[in-house]
């Protein structure tokens, strides 16, 4: 494992330039929809959807360490609010609702899910999600709606304004997690639970705290996805191979640096782009064997990857 | 009420009941022997159910004779599995958290290859062809003879599996390791061909499933993740390494889940079994680890 977040002495002036940077490519990004076609601003959507998700993630699954298979329930849930209050509620409404939905979900289940550990929490968190999604399923079909059409939706660029928000504030809060005292215990947590216990991390409420953050943001990222939607089936917003792709991104760019998430993303955009319109399976075949490949040889990720190559310099 | 005591429920139970605790067994041998949680179970079914369509529809060789080579060519997966992937993560990995974790994460991966491998190969939708699906009655119950072939070969092969790991020097080596690693090495047991032996027998189980379930279900290439979680639900219920535990966790899965559906609807198959699974998982938060550590 890489340093603790707790030694950031050496070089104080440089701990600030990672938020800076993010806050600037955020700026910059505004201009997107006024240089490019809509194609690349659906891109530019996707990719920043993708960092909102995985760089979220990172704050249970990465400092703590509880890697969550199960990302999409919360998504799946914000997007499942979104699209049933459409029309009924203003976006602005719409879209923190979806987030605080997806973190009271968290807030509820996650005293009992996290007293579950290793590799038991990684299927448990499976199976929750494709609990909920069965639950939702039945419970759209009782209310006799097999499908959504969803009109007057807004358009493209005002989606992807609000998706760049919520990237830019994922990757902030993944990053201010990360230098807090919060971060600190998670990753005591991480590496050694029952120790980190013994010397007073509040490892209950440390654990809890982590899950409700790392879900508020995939349930607005959900809403506005939702909102992307012009037919929608529950079965799209609970779809597994978006947890599964979190954790690649995850994975393949390192979730041990908020710097990460956004290589993991961009790398696997790019992938997606080239394969997922026309060849989906072969997609998904590129992506497991990326995966089998990077936790058998860099278990770090590119982050891990350029971190070795420069001699350990961070 | 009179349905639902009727022996045709029972029937069905006892068919899905054993198919489940044959994945049981074979997801028992890996995790048991070597701490790797195979997520990729389901799938390995998957290619088995594969196997006897193809030979079935295209060279019209009966699923009994499919049985023999499914078994065989999922043993291989395993024996490549494990030299390819496996057996250097159990030589360098530290603590046993850390291989569980990797472990998963390897299968998972190797579960999504291995399912749109198959969605390449063979098309996405769905296909059947039944075999042996004549309906006759005994007594009470009508039932096929597909089915109950099922039932006969699944227990069988539980049976044989158990007497196997009782009587032969090897299933006595497994079950070594399965009780205490250490201690089995220094009474001589020649860990790594028992690790591969374990890993072919639990891979070839599920191959073995797979061809059974053919029979009588619809296939796909994601058809296995159901069964996995299904596998996981019995091994955790009935006890680590805890083989017979395992046999008999399976049957109450199949009766759970075939009189869950007979009380609600078809619809909630799914969620009984996430629910039966979500709900033991919380029950017990130890997993397997804290269950008593005894090989029966």
């Amino acid at each position: 494992m890489t340093a603790a977040p707790t030694t950031t002495a050496p070089g104080v002036t440089g701990t600030w330039r990672f938020p800076v940077a993010t806050l600037a490519a955020g700026l910059f990004a505004i201009a997107v929809p006024q240089v490019v076609g809509s194609y690349y601003v659906s891109v530019a959507l996707t990719l920043c959807m993708w960092i909102a998700l995985t760089q979220s993630w990172t704050i249970l699954s990465g400092m703590a360490g509880y890697i969550s298979l199960g990302h999409v329930v919360f998504y799946g849930l914000g997007g499942y609010v979104s699209v049933v209050t459409w029309q009924l509620l203003p976006l602005w409404v719409a879209i923190p609702l979806a987030g605080l939905a997806a973190g009271l979900f968290a807030a509820i289940i996650g005293a009992p899910v996290l007293r579950v550990r290793g590799p038991y929490f990684v299927i448990l968190t499976f199976g929750i999600a494709e609990l909920v999604k069965y639950i939702v399923i039945n419970v759209e079909a009782t209310i006799a709606q097999a499908g959504r059409l969803m009109f007057g939706t807004p358009p493209v660029t005002i989606l992807f304004y609000v998706m760049l928000g919520l990237a830019v504030g994922a990757t902030l809060l993944a990053w201010s997690v990360r230098r807090s005292r919060l971060g600190a215990g998670l990753i005591a947590i991480r590496e050694d639970e029952p120790a980190a216990e013994t010397i007073g991390v509040p490892v209950v409420r440390y654990k809890t705290y982590a899950y409700i953050l790392s879900a508020v943001i995939p349930g607005m990222v959900g809403a506005v996805m939702g909102l992307r939607l012009t037919y929608v089936e529950v079965l799209q917003l609970f779809n597994p191979i978006i947890s599964f792709t979190i954790v690649t991104m995850a994975i393949i760019g390192g979730s041990d640096d908020a710097r990460g998430p956004v290589l993991g993303a961009g790398f696997l955009l790019v992938l997606s782009e080239l394969l997922w319109s026309s060849l989906p399976q072969l997609y998904m075949v590129a992506l497991g064997t990326l995966l089998v490949c990077f936790v058998l040889f860099a278990p770090n990720g590119i982050v891990g990857l350029l971190a070795r190559r420069g001699g350990g310099r961070r | 009420m009179d349905a639902f005591l009727s022996g045709q429920l029972l029937f069905s139970a006892l068919v899905i009941g054993s198919v489940y605790a044959l994945i049981g067994l074979g997801l028992n041998l890996v995790y048991g022997t070597m701490r790797l949680l195979n997520i990729a179970h389901g799938d390995l079914m998957m290619l088995g159910a594969y196997t006897s369509f193809w030979l079935l529809s295209l060279v019209g060789l009966s699923p009994i004779l499919s049985l023999l080579i499914a078994a065989l060519g999922a043993s291989a997966i395993g024996a490549a599995a494990y030299f390819g992937l496996f057996r250097r993560q159990i030589e360098i990995s530290g603590p046993v958290e850390k291989l569980e974790a990797n472990s998963l994460l390897l299968f998972f991966g190797l579960s999504v290859v291995v399912q749109n491998l198959a969605a390449l190969a063979f098309t996405a939708s769905p296909r059947a062809v039944p075999y042996l699906d004549q309906v006759f009655r005994v007594g009470e119950i009508s039932m096929t003879a597909n089915r109950l072939l099922t039932l006969g070969v699944a227990l069988a092969l539980c049976a044989a599996t158990v007497i196997f790991l009782r009587a032969n020097i090897y299933g006595l080596a497994i079950k070594a390791l399965i009780q205490n690693r250490d201690a089995a090495k220094i009474v001589g047991v020649k860990v790594e061909r028992v690790q591969l032996l374990s890993f072919m027998l639990g891979f070839g189980l599920a191959g073995l499933a797979g061809v059974l379930l053919s029979m009588t279900e619809q296939i796909s290439p994601f058809m296995g993740f159901p069964f996995t979680i299904a596998a996981f639900v019995v091994i955790i219920t009935g006890g680590l390494g805890n083989l017979t535990g395992g046999i008999i966790a399976g049957f109450l899965l199949g009766f759970i889940e075939i009189y869950g559906v007979v009380l609600t609807s078809q619809n909630a198959r799914s969620i009984i079994l996430y629910g039966v699974f979500v709900a033991i998982l919380l029950l017990r938060p130890q997993g397997l680890l804290g269950g008593r550590r005894v090989v029966r």
